[in-house]
């Protein structure tokens, strides 16, 4: 039992913590974004990434013929961790999901075009699953994908694409064979996301930006961007989140907002008196600390089993999203609690307690319990696979 | 990082599980409850025998000297058995009291004995109308030549019946001390108490009880700094052990929940009840690892002034919300004699109430947290 990571991580989590100081830049980096800090969304965010690119820190997994080093997975976890206790952008979804998917299923074209690409930051993509009857039932996905002379034409809408509107390219599942069950029906596409039958609508949301939907009409597709074998999309979009495991759901943001709230606990008064003296206030503090350990040791775990290799750890994954998503929520709300009447005055105005952060967290953590996987599709997991219990839905 | 088992740490586990199946069965559990002195003979022979008894002290004293992380593997399964066994007060709050602050002599005489279980040392602790800081110790010990004369009341004495010597904390002009108290001395009267855990529990009434001064361990004063500095080692055994006693009723639990039958479907398919349970096995599988971090903290020599504390505030939680969603998922049958969920039910929360309590350990995470 080692609670430490090795001198090696070690030294390279120090390498890449004294890197972030020293290219520290308050445009790129923003705790107020939150969980929407991890998009390379504007032109600054994606220079980060090039320099990020440029360090030999994207695709560290991969393996050496497409350009990776073929390290272990937790020197990802490490740099994933350290960006997002920055408030940088994320690797993120060329790295883990596409890169990944395409190095075991794509084409020797479709790797020629794309892995270097990824590799380099030259390019961001968009994933598109979810779907207005594809939400918690994520393989009911409806788009629909028509046979036709040298391609495919798709038809439909999807949903919470969060990257539509500044992405390259984007990575959609689609129907191509309705008449098999429902989970062997589907593919895979790229799709360049300035196709004239791509249609983004913006759908604002309180957090601290918008997501999308987006709306095919006759959008064609050759044959050549089918990804993999048809018929397989929801095999690998499964395979792809244990590909991904390492880097799927980081907790630096959570610890971290339990850490800011710590420290303005410790140097405000009210009514002339420390606040940290507020029964009230040293109680629910010690909840918060002691869950938020919690939470790192549930980290922790998923992280030891992912890196045992074997089986998918996706009991644990399940526990780990679980317990942190929740926790990260009562986190903004006790916080908007001990901020009492203050807590109201909305986030970028001066005279906002911490400039309204935990006003602004408490709205973007909303959707945590929800997004990838919501609460009770983790539960539902962790009782059938952790527990042995019968199928329940 | 990484959370395996030695082959050592493995062979503890095994052996120590292999034992309480044979010789601590809920029988032999339920056969304690309303005996006043509260442990089988033949289950502490057994664990002296193992080398459980004398896990915590060094070999030079007659004991195995292993770390803190061996000792919340055997904890774990001590908390799965519902063993009871005076352990926790003899071999690991006694025992540590003495190594931390015993005299040579002191530690020569009384840890061989802890460590084969020849001898049970227990503390006299609580007060009534106390707490559980360093302001509850109220029992007066007035200095008197070579001797202390000791006057006041402790409460929820655990084992008090079995016990060669009382490790009475008492307030002298110098502040608290830890004495070592014969419980047959002259002036000290005993009656038995049940408690919710029942774990058999004593009142002692000190009526100007003499000690020799030689009895006392450590500096004059230094008795709570002693105290102190165990204690954040015990709690987290007594987590490691919530988090054992938690598993196997939830195990129990999902076991049930797989057989019983309402409208034609098993239990365990109703969502509203597999969701209880996929809640308690996250929080027990997130609190064992917290307890394993503080006892590698502590095996490493490095602070756990938070850790500690955390581990028994957020595991003895999971044990009693653990046996209150069980308890939801058994029906009527959990709140009969008859049915073992009971018997989790009530040692969870008299052992969220013991050994510092809730309130107290919140107060320490906060003090660690806010004021260092």
């Amino acid at each position: 039992m080692d609670f430490d990571f090795s001198p090696e991580e070690q030294k390279f989590a120090d390498e890449v913590e004294r890197w972030l100081v020293a290219n520290h830049d308050p445009v790129v980096m923003d705790h107020h974004r939150e969980n929407f800090s991890q998009l390379s969304d504007t032109p600054e965010r994606r220079a980060f990434m090039k320099k990020l690119a440029a360090q030999g820190w994207l695709g560290m997994s991969w393996p050496q013929e497409y350009g990776g080093q073929e390290i272990e997975g937790v020197y990802e976890f490490i740099l994933t961790e350290a960006l997002a206790r920055h408030a940088a952008p994320q690797i993120g979804k060329g790295i883990g999901i596409i890169g990944k998917t395409l190095i075991r299923h794509g084409s020797e074209k479709l790797k020629r075009e794309f892995l270097p690409q990824i590799l380099k930051a030259e390019i961001e993509f968009a994933v598109g699953y979810s779907e207005p009857q594809a939400g918690s039932d994520a393989a009911n996905m409806q788009l629909k994908a028509e046979k036709v002379e040298g391609g495919w034409k798709l038809n439909g809408q999807k949903m919470w694409t969060t990257s539509a509107h500044f992405a390259d390219w984007y990575w959609v599942g689609a129907r191509t064979d309705p008449d098999k069950p429902k989970h062997d029906g589907l593919s895979l596409f790229l799709i360049p996301m300035n196709h004239p039958g791509l249609e983004v609508q913006s759908l604002p949301t309180i957090g601290k930006d918008t997501t999308n939907q987006v709306f095919f009409e006759d959008v064609f597709v050759p044959d050549d961007y089918l990804v993999g074998k048809r018929g397989r999309g929801f095999q690998m979009i499964s395979e792809a989140l244990d590909l991904e495991r390492f880097t799927m759901f980081t907790l630096s943001p959570i610890a971290g907002r339990t850490e800011v709230l710590v420290d303005w606990v410790k140097r405000t008064k009210r009514d002339d008196k420390p606040l940290k003296q507020d029964s009230n206030v040293r109680r629910t503090i010690a909840h918060i600390a002691t869950d938020t350990a919690v939470a790192r040791c549930l980290s922790t775990r998923f992280l030891c089993a992912a890196m045992g290799g074997g089986k998918p750890p996706s009991t644990q994954s399940s526990q780990y999203k679980l317990f942190t998503t929740t926790l990260s929520q009562r986190v903004c709300k006790d916080a908007l609690d001990i901020t009492g009447h203050e807590g109201t005055i909305m986030e970028g105005q001066e005279e906002a307690p911490l400039l309204g952060r935990f006003e602004g967290a408490y709205r973007a953590t909303m959707n945590e319990t929800v997004g990838g996987g919501a609460s009770e599709i983790q539960k539902n997991i962790i009782a059938r696979r952790h527990l042995g219990l019968p199928k329940n839905f | 990082m990484n959370l395996d088992l030695s082959e050592e740490q493995q062979m503890i586990i095994d052996m120590t599980r292999g034992m309480l199946d044979e010789h601590c069965s809920v029988d032999v559990v339920r056969s304690t409850e309303d005996d006043p002195k509260g442990y089988p003979d033949e289950l502490w022979k057994q664990m002296g025998e193992l080398g459980l008894n004398g896990l915590l002290i060094p070999e030079s004293h007659g004991g195995g000297g292993l770390s803190l992380l061996e000792a919340a593997y055997v904890y774990e399964e001590l908390g799965r058995a519902m063993a009871p066994v005076p352990h926790f007060v003899s071999c690991v709050m006694s025992a540590g009291v003495l190594l931390e602050a015993g005299s040579e002599a002191q530690k020569q005489e009384w840890l061989p004995k802890i460590a084969d279980g020849s001898a049970i040392l227990t503390s006299a602790w609580y007060e009534p109308d106390h707490g559980q800081g360093e302001a509850g110790i109220q029992l007066e010990a007035k200095r008197d030549g070579d001797d202390y004369v000791l006057t006041g009341v402790k409460r929820s004495v655990p084992y008090a019946s079995s016990a060669e010597r009382l490790l009475v904390l008492a307030r002298s002009d110098a502040g608290v001390e830890l004495l070592l108290v014969d419980p047959d001395a002259e002036g000290i009267r005993s009656s038995f108490f049940k408690s919710q855990g029942r774990e058999p529990h004593y009142r002692l009434d000190f009526d100007a009880v003499r000690v020799k001064a030689s009895e006392r361990i450590g500096e004059p004063g230094s008795g709570w700094t002693t105290w102190d500095k165990v204690m954040h080692d015990g709690i987290i055994l007594l987590a490691a052990q919530a988090i054992g006693g938690a598993n196997r009723c939830l195990m129990e639990t999902v076991a049930y929940a797989n057989e019983r039958v309402q409208f034609d479907k098993p239990l365990g398919a109703f969502q509203a009840l597999s969701h209880y349970m996929a809640d308690a096995s996250t929080h027990i599988d997130g609190g064992r690892v917290l307890v394993y971090e503080a006892a590698w903290n502590r095996s490493r020599g490095r602070s756990i002034a938070r850790l500690a504390p955390m581990a028994k505030l957020f595991c003895c939680e999971t044990y009693r919300e653990t046996t209150r969603v069980c308890a939801q998922i058994w029906g009527g049958v959990a709140f009969t004699i008859e049915y073992d969920q009971q018997m989790f039910f009530r040692r969870a929360k008299h052992l969220q109430l013991s050994w510092w309590d809730t309130p107290y350990l919140e107060e320490l995470v906060a003090a660690d947290v806010l004021d260092s």
